[in-house]
């Protein structure tokens, strides 16, 4: 798939990423919730372990590996998603108990 | 008794049930074995592309190009692998150098079949003396992952060459022993059950720490270090009647027993509470989700029994081609040693996700071992005397 060989599809990922940069941001400073860098570090590592499993589904496809794209998809997908859940809960650290519960 | 455990039909319904299935599967095993057998003599045409004529003589085969000139000898032998028996036949020439080898019969999971890279094996013993080849390194072999099949094949090919040895060459190659293995799995596998049976008179947070501990410790043993829970296509093959060798396989021949021993006589099943490493990665994600939604009952009895109904299906057509790999579909290797084919991968992905908000999932709703334990459990309460059956009632 040509798209996942062109520049267009970086340019996408790294609007993602600032996207949900300015996101999390806007979300946590809206409920008071803590930020401390160590926060900060654990959400851009999660963020730079998801964008490298869409850029490994997206170049394996683009080298015609569709096999590799599903395994390693699947494979960094659950540390991805597993690691998403604990750095959400590590996020909301600090949060209010009605703040957790809303967003729970 | 667990809530999974406990009878929801009549005991009449339940055993019409058990007997159709062990009817079903029966017809179906026969029906396996009475396939025709292979024809060796395909394989040995491959290997001596001049042969003419094959004659079978004092166990091995003597093959003749069409001049009548002797060209080679052919032996087959078969060894036990993963899945089941393996069945090679092995070609040597008259100067008693290994002209090819080819696999006639296998029973392996695809996965570890192809990364036993039995190719490369057999054509490594091409040109080579029968007599001056290291049969040894089937095993330094298996350190591919595949150690079962490499040593299988190895060891089919070896089994041939002694025939050969012996039938043409007059000569007995000496008996290759193999050393009985009990070691830190083995060791390990003994103490998860003893702690595991000990922790049943603990109470509460002491029996939930034992549990946490024991099943951390088969997490890295019997999952990440050696790849060995207990998986539906070695039941099978055992089933089946491919009985692995004690001297390799002592830790599964444990495991299995630990299994249908604490179910039967203790009514719990401690493999699964204490041991099992897929269970403990289930528990672990489930921390990271730190909730548990509570399933409504009907979707448990719905998912219960598409479960049985996978397994059974599982089975009947392991034993129907008689294939015990068929039979595998566990996602274990996929999470253990990174193996495994789409369907497994994605199978993971599901129980995974779903243990961060689902009781260990799998367990439940897909893993053959509680189909097992219900049936070993059911087999225990026909057993009882009427009497006691009542009162448990």
């Amino acid at each position: 798939m040509p798209i996942f060989n062109s520049g267009f599809f970086w340019f996408v990922e790294g609007i993602l990423c600032c996207i949900v940069v300015l996101g999390i941001r806007a979300w946590a400073l809206d409920r008071a919730i803590a930020m401390p860098w160590w926060k900060w570090l654990a959400v851009g590592m999660w963020a730079l372990f998801t964008g490298f499993t869409i850029a490994f589904v997206g170049t394996s496809l683009g080298e015609g590996e569709p096999t590799a794209a599903v395994q390693g998809g699947i494979m960094f997908g659950i540390v991805a998603v597993l690691s998403g859940v604990g750095v959400w809960r590590l996020w909301l650290i600090g949060a209010g108990p009605r703040e957790k519960q809303a967003e729970s | 008794m667990p809530a999974h455990v406990r009878n929801r039909r009549s005991p009449k319904i339940r055993l019409a049930v058990y007997l159709a299935v062990l009817v079903a599967l029966a017809l179906a095993l026969r029906y396996g074995r009475t396939r025709a057998a292979p024809d060796l003599t395909v394989s040995i045409r491959d290997i001596f592309p001049r042969a003419d004529s094959i004659i079978r003589d004092r166990g091995v085969f003597r093959v003749y190009a069409d001049s009548g000139l002797l060209i080679g000898w052919a032996g087959s032998g078969q060894a036990s692998g993963y899945g089941g028996p393996m069945l090679l036949v092995t070609g040597i020439d008259t100067l008693g150098q290994i002209v090819g080898a080819r696999v006639v019969e296998q029973r392996e999971t695809p996965i570890f079949w192809r990364m036993a890279r039995p190719n490369d094996l057999l054509a490594s013993l091409s040109g080579k003396e029968f007599d001056q080849i290291d049969f040894d390194r089937g095993r330094v072999d298996g350190i591919t992952g595949a150690t079962l099949s490499s040593e299988a094949i190895f060891a089919s090919v070896r089994a041939g060459v002694v025939d050969v040895a012996a039938g043409a060459f007059d000569t007995e190659l000496p008996a290759q022993e193999r050393p009985f293995e009990f070691g830190l799995l083995e060791i390990a596998v003994l103490i998860l059950f003893v702690v595991g049976i000990a922790a049943q008179k603990a109470r509460g947070t002491s029996r939930q720490r034992i549990r946490w501990a024991t099943q951390i410790a088969g997490l890295l043993i019997l999952g990440f270090w050696k790849d060995s829970p207990i998986t539906l296509a070695k039941l099978v093959a055992m089933l089946s009647g491919f009985f692995p060798p004690v001297k390799t396989s002592l830790a599964m021949y444990l495991l299995i027993a630990g299994f249908l021993i604490t179910s039967f006589f203790w009514g719990r099943n401690i493999y699964c509470l204490y041991a099992c490493p897929f269970g403990a990665a289930q528990r672990l994600v489930g921390l990271i989700g730190g909730k548990s939604i509570k399933l409504p009952q009907w979707s448990v009895r719905l998912m219960e029994g598409l479960r049985n109904l996978i397994v059974f299906a599982a089975i009947f057509m392991a034993f129907l081609t008689l294939q015990p790999a068929l039979a595998s579909y566990e996602p274990f290797a996929a999470l253990f040693s990174l193996n495994g084919t789409t369907l497994q991968w994605i199978l993971l992905f599901v129980v995974l996700v779903a243990s961060l908000l689902i009781r260990t999932p799998w367990c439940d709703f897909f893993c053959p071992m509680r189909t097992f334990e219900v049936a070993v459990q059911d087999l225990k309460v026909a057993t009882r005397k009427p009497q006691q059956r009542s009162s448990d009632g």
